[in-house]
């Protein structure tokens, strides 16, 4: 009985310790978006963009062979912000819906986030914040070519 | 609150309270959909809940605070901007301080009516009659040029009833104060209103002053639109120069001036009887302590003991004199130009330094440039 009790007192303990220590604050995807939103001065018409935009980066694109780093961006820690910019920002989060989202830096990589996600779902959330999702998605695309190539290698 | 209303957006004004829009986040959408969907608010509107938020248009917009106590706080809220719609305000009722001061300092009062006529040519003739305040004011009129928004504004000026107006409805205690009707407006109309409240504000708060300026300008109004124009170009520049007599404000706030009188060149002969040039300088009095002459410009002269800007001139048995009166100044401004002047006798060599070169291993002034 009387080591229960202790057993007890030390759960409260630790569960008390872990209670109080501190989390760090994470951005969640309303205060990202809607921060892009605002700096970007995005308009309803962006959403149009999903449908337009291209499923394959150019050729042109594909000859970049730099790396392309992510655009500064700046998040307060609550954003608010007016009823339109809510409406625009919930509309985006619905329309991607997927975790990577979090992690864009710009209104091009939101567009380009459906598009890393179906090629790897599996990017570690490093790299995800280090490099531009463009570069990533090109790095996705030249990994297939090269599997496809050994591929045919082995098959002729 | 300036970024606010100076950025155009539509803000709501309900019960004296201005509601600005409001900002989401989820949990605030959530929290405004419970409130506007359930039962218990939407039966109650009068519930102070309810009112912290309101729709209107389809626009959701949370309260604020009350627009009167935003009028009555603002030298608090927002310093800078009070002080220059309050300025605003005094300017186009003519109620600056400058311009109350330069009608009824009797400093400025004295300068200009009788230490100045002592100093001006009023004739080629050599009779020295005395003028009058208006002459004064005529003669000063016609040798300065005065532009024309000053002769507008002496008619603004003489106009009193403006002024009349306000007092009456401050003392009958009407609401001076109007608040604008409930509804949806822009933030420029809302700063508009704003604007007029703080003048009628500082209006109200300026009821002794306002009493006084009426006063005086019952007085004026019996005066030369001309003349007015001319006090008030004096009172907004706090400078004026004729025939080499001038004088400068030095300090608004305690009506202090400096008067002077220019020297003009002159000549002084040194031991061996050569002559000296020395150029044009202002001889000036304080009309604040001390009363004593001093040269204005950096100048150098065997009565001044460095060659600087401001200094005293070293004057044998001079008694300054306790105020400012027109004869002290007068006498003072004399006494500076005469020492200068016809002060320095070369076989005494008085004063600090001498005109010729003294071969003695002293460090003096030295005035070789101005021989001639």
């Amino acid at each position: 009985m009387g080591i229960d009790h202790m057993d007890l007192l030390k759960h409260i303990k630790n569960n008390r310790t872990k209670q109080r220590s501190k989390k760090p604050l994470r951005h969640d995807a309303f205060n990202r978006i809607s921060s892009i939103v605002k700096q970007y001065g995005l308009k309803q018409s962006f959403l149009d963009l999903f449908h337009t935009v291209e499923d394959q980066p150019t050729i042109k694109k594909v000859n970049i062979s730099r790396v392309r780093m992510k655009t500064p961006l700046e998040i307060p820690l609550f954003s608010l912000v007016g009823e339109e910019e809510y409406h625009l920002t919930m509309s985006i989060i619905d329309k991607v819906d997927n975790p990577y989202l979090i992690f864009a830096h710009s209104p091009e990589e939101i567009l380009s986030c459906k598009l890393l996600y179906r090629l790897n779902p599996e990017l570690s959330p490093e790299t995800l914040m280090r490099y531009h999702f463009e570069s990533l998605i090109l790095h996705e695309h030249a990994k297939q070519n090269r599997i496809k190539q050994s591929g045919n290698e082995k098959n002729g | 609150m300036k970024q606010l209303f100076d950025s155009g957006i539509e803000l709501v004004v309900e019960s004296d309270f201005i509601y600005f829009p409001l900002l989401f986040d989820p949990d605030i959408k959530k929290e405004i959909q419970t409130v506007f969907y359930s039962r218990k608010d939407v039966g109650n509107p009068d519930a102070s809940d309810s009112k912290a938020v309101i729709k209107l248009k389809g626009k959701y917009f949370v309260k604020g605070f009350r627009l009167d106590s935003l009028v009555n706080n603002y030298e608090a809220i927002n310093p800078n901007s009070y002080q220059r719609l309050k300025n605003e305000c005094l300017r186009h009722y003519h109620l600056t301080r400058e311009i109350d001061g330069v009608l009824l300092d009797g400093t400025l009062r004295t300068i200009l009516f009788q230490v100045m006529p002592h100093f001006i040519k009023k004739s080629k003739d050599l009779n020295r009659k005395t003028l009058s305040d208006e002459a004064i004011l005529d003669l000063i009129g016609k040798k300065t040029n005065i532009p024309e928004s000053y002769y507008q504004e002496a008619r603004t000026f003489s106009d009193i009833a403006p002024l009349k107006k306000i007092l009456k409805n401050i003392e009958n205690q009407t609401p001076v104060l109007d608040l604008p009707g409930s509804g949806m407006m822009s933030g420029h109309k809302l700063r508009d209103w704003l604007r007029n409240a703080v003048h009628v504000k500082v209006l109200s708060d300026e009821y002794d002053r306002i009493t006084k300026s009426l006063k005086m300008r019952e007085q004026f109004s019996r005066m030369k639109p001309e003349h007015i124009a001319t006090l008030l170009y004096i009172a907004d520049t706090g400078f004026l120069e004729i025939d080499g007599f001038g004088f400068i404000r030095k300090n608004a706030y305690r009506n202090e001036y400096y008067v002077y009188k220019r020297s003009g060149d002159y000549i002084l002969k040194d031991y061996y009887g050569r002559s000296y040039l020395f150029p044009n300088c202002r001889v000036t009095v304080s009309t604040y302590m001390p009363f004593r002459p001093f040269v204005m410009e950096k100048y150098k002269h065997p009565f001044l003991l460095k060659y600087k800007s401001g200094q005293e001139i070293c004057i044998k048995n001079f008694n300054p004199p306790d105020e400012p009166t027109d004869k002290c100044i007068i006498n003072t401004l004399e006494e500076g130009l005469t020492a200068l002047q016809y002060g320095y006798d070369p076989r005494k060599r008085n004063g600090y330094h001498s005109l010729d070169k003294l071969w003695i291993h002293i460090p003096t002034i030295d005035f070789e440039d101005y021989i001639i």
